[in-house]
């Protein structure tokens, strides 16, 4: 599903921010991205949906070479790749209707559509009684669960988040992280950048180090117990 | 080749799509007029700033035009003062004043030729002296001169025409004293030409001042929402699909302000400056000032769309980055 080969990234010229990375995800699979700040797990995570290119090397989504994408191309990737972040980015005068409902007018769907679907996976995230609220009248738990009902709406292929529970306490991040679960179940492929430990510790999944640009520590599936790569 | 081959890629789409009722051209105009109109309410202050902007823009540019329309048609109303006149000294009979109108229309520039008897003109005499009718007592028609008054057309009104026109009538046989008040002609031309050039310049500069502070505002109040420009990418929109309700949204800008404008414009006009005082009247045959004619109306309407929607497209060009 996703493929790094020997990917590297220079914002300036002696500074790399990734260096020669090589990475496999295959589909369904549910994957830790850690390392400290300024490791490069943002920088990864902005290149597999094509917010920035690689100085060299080939980045892989389905198959498709993103490094080579035109920029007319790169909208219809990121139909299919739903994104969180840790500072939510939900429009402060839209509702929270309106915000998810982005998602689907995008892809142009009709009102009547839209408006059983976004229903829906409110539903799902436990905040429709808000439907009609703005974002800054919500919780940071709800703000963010309202980012992640805009990123699963159209039951995206992959579901990248960066930081998702940085600003959040830790009920909320356990309701969070069990909805990237069940967004993995139904066949999402999920990578979380992350440096909350706990949060990867109870999960029990793939995690991938990355330190300086470097993968320097990769752990495979945990669930099935540890076995360092 | 390799370009060629990456156009080719399609990526793939959701599986669940349902029926695309959003789609076709009227189906996506209206989305985004719909959603230019949300724009709108949900960001009522940035929009009233910008309104106000355009508004404020326009009036002072309407206000100018106001002012140069008045001037150039109390110009014109002056200029008919640009006369020839060919004096003689016998009344003329009807065959000669029929051969002079036939030789002097054949010149170019000429507009209209008029005969003053001796009676019009001890008429005319009369008129100026009013109230003091008595000095001309005794006076007969027969010691003052006919003439043929002849105007001539706005083109040929400068200084150069008129002369060269003046030396083609001294060539005629019969025609001994042409008068036409040269050094009148000559500075009236001068002033017109002056005012014309200032008022170019001054057109100009406020143009330009229209266009930059337009363009900034819009592009302020695009740069405060360009966290939505980024969501918008972020779920996958095109470019075109991100900027078209914004672009809706400046011609919906562009034309409110530029209808405020003239309403404001109107109001003026009609409290202040239909019955100016002669201090403010240019024109020395109307009183008061006359409104911008429906060509200029219809010019800063199209101006007011215009920069609405151009200054979006330039401000939405530097914030959009897929």
């Amino acid at each position: 599903m996703i493929q790094l080969h020997n990917v590297s990234l220079a914002y300036q010229k002696d500074a790399t921010a990734l260096n020669s990375i090589t990475l496999r995800i295959s589909k369904g699979e549910f994957v830790f991205l850690t390392g400290a700040s300024g490791a490069g797990k943002t920088t990864l995570l902005r290149l597999l949906y094509g917010a920035l290119a690689p100085s060299s090397g080939q980045v892989l989504i389905d198959g498709q070479n993103v490094s080579r994408m035109t920029s007319s191309q790169i909208p219809l990737l990121r139909r299919s790749i739903g994104v969180v972040f840790q500072d939510f980015k939900l429009l402060p005068n839209r509702t929270v209707f309106e915000n998810v409902a982005i998602t689907l007018e995008v892809l142009g769907w009709g009102r009547a559509d839209i408006g059983k679907k976004v229903l829906h996976i409110l539903k799902q995230m436990g905040i429709e009684s808000k439907i009609n609220l703005t974002p800054q009248r919500l919780s940071g738990g709800e703000q963010q669960r309202v980012a992640l009902a805009r990123a699963l709406v159209n039951d995206p292929k992959i579901l990248l988040a960066d930081e998702p529970t940085g600003n959040l306490d830790d009920a909320n991040k356990n309701q969070i992280l069990s909805i990237f679960k069940d967004a993995n179940v139904r066949g999402t492929t999920v990578v979380v950048a992350t440096h909350d430990r706990r949060l990867i510790e109870n999960s029990h999944k793939r995690l991938v180090t990355l330190s300086k640009g470097d993968i320097v520590e990769q752990v495979e599936n945990q669930e099935n117990g540890c076995k360092p790569a | 080749m390799n370009k060629w081959k990456t156009k080719k890629t399609v990526v793939n789409q959701p599986s669940k799509r349902p029926t695309l009722a959003g789609e076709g051209f009227l189906g996506r105009t209206r989305y985004y007029f719909n959603r230019a109109l949300n724009n709108i309410r949900q960001n009522v202050f940035v929009n009233v700033v910008t309104i106000g902007t355009i508004a404020l823009a326009l009036l002072i540019v309407s206000l100018f035009l106001l002012v140069f329309v008045n001037m150039e048609s109390a110009a014109e109303n002056w200029s008919e003062r640009v006369q020839v006149t060919v004096y003689f000294d016998h009344e003329l009979s009807t065959q000669e004043q029929a051969a002079f109108r036939g030789k002097i229309g054949a010149l170019p520039g000429v507009s209209q030729i008029s005969y003053v008897s001796r009676d019009e003109a001890l008429k005319r005499f009369k008129n100026r002296l009013r109230g003091q009718e008595t000095l001309l007592e005794g006076v007969q028609p027969e010691i003052l001169p006919t003439s043929l008054e002849i105007t001539l057309k706005r083109s040929s009104r400068d200084t150069l025409s008129v002369e060269q026109f003046v030396t083609a009538l001294k060539r005629m046989p019969g025609i001994t004293e042409v008068q036409y008040g040269e050094e009148w002609v000559r500075r009236f031309n001068l002033f017109l030409n002056f005012m014309r050039l200032v008022g170019a310049l001054l057109g100009a500069f406020l143009l330009v001042a229209v266009i930059f502070i337009v363009s900034n505002t819009i592009k302020l109040t695009i740069y405060a929402r360009r966290d939505e420009l980024e969501v918008m990418s972020l779920v996958g929109a095109t470019k075109f699909f991100i900027k078209a309700p914004y672009l809706v949204e400046g011609i919906i800008q562009g034309g409110a302000g530029a209808v405020i404008a003239i309403a404001l414009l109107f109001g003026l006009y009609e409290l202040f400056l239909y019955n100016a005082d002669s201090f403010l009247t240019f024109n020395p045959v109307t009183s008061g000032l006359l409104f911008l004619p429906v060509e200029y109306i219809g010019a800063l309407l199209l101006a007011g769309v215009v920069l609405g929607f151009v200054g979006s497209l330039t401000s939405l060009k530097r914030f959009i980055t897929i």
